[in-house]
């Protein structure tokens, strides 16, 4: 009875630890530094069976699902396609957040039979600042890169600036890899139950 | 009894990583700024009198200011309040018990800088009402947004705030138009009813250009009637450079208060962390009653060393008063002088 109950005990913590490993330490694959210097997120993608025209026409509804923050530039022979895309970076302690500025980026995607590439990259930093009716907006047009070495004065604020971005990268290559993958991201949907007070209980 | 313990902890563990599907709507915004300075004008006593900066040889406060933001679909609200010198006697709406306590800004309550719900009928138009931030002019009552710390005689002069409800359609990304009607200047509720027309053009003809042609006719905050038309427009030439220019007339007949202006704010960027500015503006009051013109110059340098959510803001400024309109004086005290300095440092922290 005794080696049945220290069974369940140690399944038990093994499974907690594993639940909070897996929350915990899904970690962001990290942005690299392309032959440019320019820090980017890159990937190779197979996806068995699949044929070319079938992953652009993906491509191509992802993007335009997307239109909102990310606008088509050029497509060449349906399978190269560039987008320029937008991410805010909000500031975010407990339930309060708030925008401290947004992310321009370049967005490519090759298409090949079974396969494809995309990558990210030129992200550039607008800061935002608030404006006289009490609205963050940018602060200027013009973007900063964001591999340039902020100085000891803001190196804290920059490092946040690369995490955040770095984590919306990863979402976002999510997203674009279950779309190319032809799954669609389903939110879970909390179905009403029909509540009939008048029913005896 | 260990085991009821992990099962517990197990359904709060699920419990809470699922109770996060409940908050899918955009959070509260939670956003200020506080700010404090020192100045020391050069004759020894206060000279310049535009609006804030205005303790001679002191730190002295500026204010704290508290915005909220939320947003539930296509509506949302803004509601900002400031409390401190900045935000209470210094701009008005009830200054005025300032005045008659002696100065003291704690007779004064605090002052609503933002209060108005915003409705997105479409992507392309929006109605806004309630108590607002003036579309007029360049500079602004918060010392976030505003370069430089202290501030210009268009700002002082021109109105802080509005109250009314107004329409904005944007015909695309470079091209919006306001159209309002609002109470008089800086004033939370209508004296003499909803007095004012106004509205605002936006254009945006390249990237980094946008420019604001601004109009507003009805009761000021000297008692006329007048039409105030003013240019706000800034241009980012390059990440490391920036121009911005203001340009406003108010006219409220001969016989009554008005001026021309204009300034202009060039800006370099050494870096994302240090910038420096200068603010170049020339203001002609208009003679009264057949009284001469008042023409004033100043000049302004100030730079923004940025460390985090904290700005360092040094300046200098020098004003010229040709025809003593300003009434300038020397250390003396006593003997009238045409030209007033003043040296300030300011921190800015925003959050």
């Amino acid at each position: 009875m005794a080696f049945l109950y220290l069974y369940i005990m140690k399944t038990l913590t093994l499974a907690i630890l594993l639940f909070f490993s897996a929350v915990g330490f899904a970690q962001d694959k990290p942005l690299s530094n392309d032959d440019r210097g320019k820090l980017i997120y890159y990937e190779v993608v197979t996806v068995k069976d699949a044929h070319k025209d079938s992953l652009s026409a993906r491509a191509a509804t992802f993007l335009k699902k997307s239109s909102k923050s990310l606008k088509l530039k050029s497509r060449e022979s349906d399978s190269v396609f560039q987008a320029e895309g937008k991410l805010i970076v909000n500031k975010t302690a407990m339930v309060l957040s708030r925008p401290s500025g947004e992310v321009l980026y370049n967005f490519y995607v090759e298409i090949r039979d079974g396969k494809y590439r995309f990558w990210l990259t030129d992200f550039n930093f607008i800061p935002y600042q608030r404006d006289r009716y009490g609205n963050f907006v940018p602060s200027t047009t013009v973007g900063v890169p964001l591999e340039t070495k902020p100085g000891k004065l803001n190196a804290a604020e920059w490092a946040g600036y690369l995490k955040a971005t770095t984590s919306a990268v990863n979402v976002f290559a999510g997203r674009f890899k279950a779309a190319m993958m032809n799954k669609a991201v389903a939110l879970p949907v909390i179905k009403a139950e029909p509540v009939n007070p008048a029913k005896k209980w | 009894m260990k085991l009821r313990s992990l099962f517990t902890l197990a359904t709060l563990t699920i419990a809470s990583a699922t109770y996060a599907q409940e908050t899918t709507e955009a959070p509260l915004q939670i956003s200020g700024s506080v700010d404090t300075y020192f100045k020391y004008d050069f004759a020894k006593a206060p000279n310049i009198k535009t609006s804030f900066v205005t303790d001679q040889n002191s730190v002295s406060l500026g204010m704290v200011d508290l915005a909220l933001k939320k947003t539930t679909g296509k509506a949302s609200f803004v509601g900002e309040l400031s409390f401190g010198p900045r935000g209470q006697g210094q701009s008005i709406p009830n200054g005025s018990l300032a005045s008659t306590a002696g100065g003291d800004v704690s007779a004064s309550s605090f002052h609503i800088q933002n209060l108005y719900v915003n409705y997105a009928f479409t992507d392309k138009f929006t109605m806004t009402a309630g108590y607002m931030g003036t579309f007029i002019g360049y500079e602004v009552i918060s010392p976030v947004a505003n370069f430089n710390y202290s501030t210009s005689y268009l700002f002082s002069y021109g109105p802080f705030q509005n109250a009314g409800v107004k329409g904005t359609y944007a015909f695309s990304d470079k091209v919006s138009l306001m159209l309002g009607l609002f109470n008089e200047w800086n004033s939370y509720s209508a004296s003499r009813g909803v007095s004012s027309v106004g509205g605002q053009l936006m254009v945006s003809p390249v990237k980094g250009w946008t420019a604001y042609i601004n109009g507003l006719h009805g009761l000021d905050a000297y008692g006329n009637y007048s039409t105030i038309v003013d240019l706000t427009t800034s241009y980012q030439v390059t990440e490391k450079v920036k121009i911005g220019l203001n340009a406003a007339d108010l006219s409220a007949g001969s016989d009554n208060f008005g001026y021309t202006g204009v300034a202009l704010y060039p800006q370099y960027a050494f870096s994302p962390a240090v910038a420096l500015g200068v603010r170049a503006e020339y203001m002609n009051f208009k003679g009264v009653a057949g009284g001469d013109d008042a023409s004033v110059l100043s000049g302004t340098l100030s730079a923004n060393i940025k460390a985090g959510g904290l700005t360092f803001i040094p300046e200098v400024r020098f004003d010229n008063d040709k025809d003593f309109s300003q009434s300038f004086l020397k250390s003396d005290g006593i003997t009238p002088t045409k030209s007033a300095s003043q040296f300030s440092l300011a921190a800015v922290y925003a959050f």
